[in-house]
């Protein structure tokens, strides 16, 4: 016999003792007992999940929202777009039109036309003056 | 739950999958029977602790009836089964590597399993599985399909979603190794 068949041999015979000890039959009523309890885990989690989502397109939508506001003009397909959605029920929206909102709020968010004051590194440090400077850049 | 469909032993793994999608415990169950030992074989081979093989079953099990959705055919259900072990298996050790038991890789096997059961053991047979904690994981799994399972390479290399020549040259690796620990 060569060295591969005796591994070969060996590795069948690996294991064989765990194997034998194993109660199937109790391992199978255990399995399908820890199967009921499943439902409910899942269940518990997919409310969790959708709450999750639920509260990201909210701030999503209302950021989206918000910044079209204050673009007005800038990019009016968006804006309109946008405030179209928000006026429906989000149920209503189809992963397309998420999408879109998304995209739309990526680029406003991601825009370097908002003129923030030189030497400002958060927009709460802000006075009056200067928020609407930044206001008035925003709207184009 | 659904009523439990009329079975033969001739039922087919695929009729029984098919029945547990639709919420028959019992065909879970049959399943269970089936592949409960191959897979305890697979996973003590792999390092499982003699002590823990028996949860590790159920654990692997569980986790492969709750994805079944994901099985589509591409191998037999044994050999998907057995591949789910091996990630169990592998959670294990990363678990219990976390509590410092003691890794995995370290030969748990010689440590907590029983005594007398490894003084039974023939030396060839120790040193082929403390062999097998020396190579890299996918050499392991794919040296147990083959060698301990007897599975093809094209049956290995669908359930590793690898090819069947990857599988060949793990399997060769693998048997190389082995030889020069064992011999």
């Amino acid at each position: 016999m060569n060295d591969e068949a005796r591994l070969e041999n060996l590795a069948k015979r690996l294991g064989a003792a765990a194997a034998e000890r194993l109660d199937v039959a109790t391992t199978a009523r255990n399995v399908v007992e820890r199967l009921r309890e499943q439902p409910v885990r899942r269940a518990l989690w997919l409310h969790q999940t959708w709450l999750r989502i639920a509260a990201a397109l909210v701030i999503v939508l209302g950021g989206a929202v918000v910044a079209s506001r204050l673009t007005p003009g800038r990019h009016p397909g968006v804006s309109a777009h946008a405030a179209h959605f928000v006026a429906d029920d989000l149920g209503d929206l189809s992963a397309e039109e998420l999408r879109a909102v998304l995209a739309a709020f990526d680029e406003m968010v991601g825009s370097n036309s908002v003129a923030v004051p030189e030497g400002s590194t958060d927009l709460r440090e802000l006075d009056a003056h200067q928020l609407r400077a930044v206001l008035r850049s925003l709207e184009g | 739950m659904a009523n439990p469909l009329p079975r033969t032993d001739a039922a087919s793994d695929a009729t029984l999958i098919a029945a547990w999608r639709d919420g028959d415990e019992q065909a879970a169950a049959e399943l269970v029977g089936r592949h409960a030992r191959p897979l305890a074989r697979f996973l003590a081979g792999a390092g499982a602790p003699e002590a823990d093989v028996d949860d590790l079953v159920q654990e692997t099990f569980i986790r492969a009836f709750r994805s079944v959705d994901r099985f589509r055919g591409q191998c037999q259900f044994r050999t998907w089964l057995l591949t789910i072990g091996g990630n169990v298996l592998k959670d294990f050790g990363r678990r219990a590597a976390r509590r410092k038991v003691l890794p995995l890789d370290d030969g748990v096997r010689d440590a907590t399993g029983d005594p007398h059961e490894h003084a039974e053991a023939s030396e060839a047979e120790a040193l082929l599985a403390a062999g097998l904690q020396q190579l890299p994981r996918l050499q392991r799994e794919v040296f147990l399909l083959r060698a301990q399972q007897g599975l093809e390479y094209e049956e290995i290399a669908a359930a590793l979603a690898t090819t069947p020549g990857a599988a060949r040259v793990h399997y060769h690796h693998a048997v190389r190794r082995l030889k020069e620990i064992v011999a």
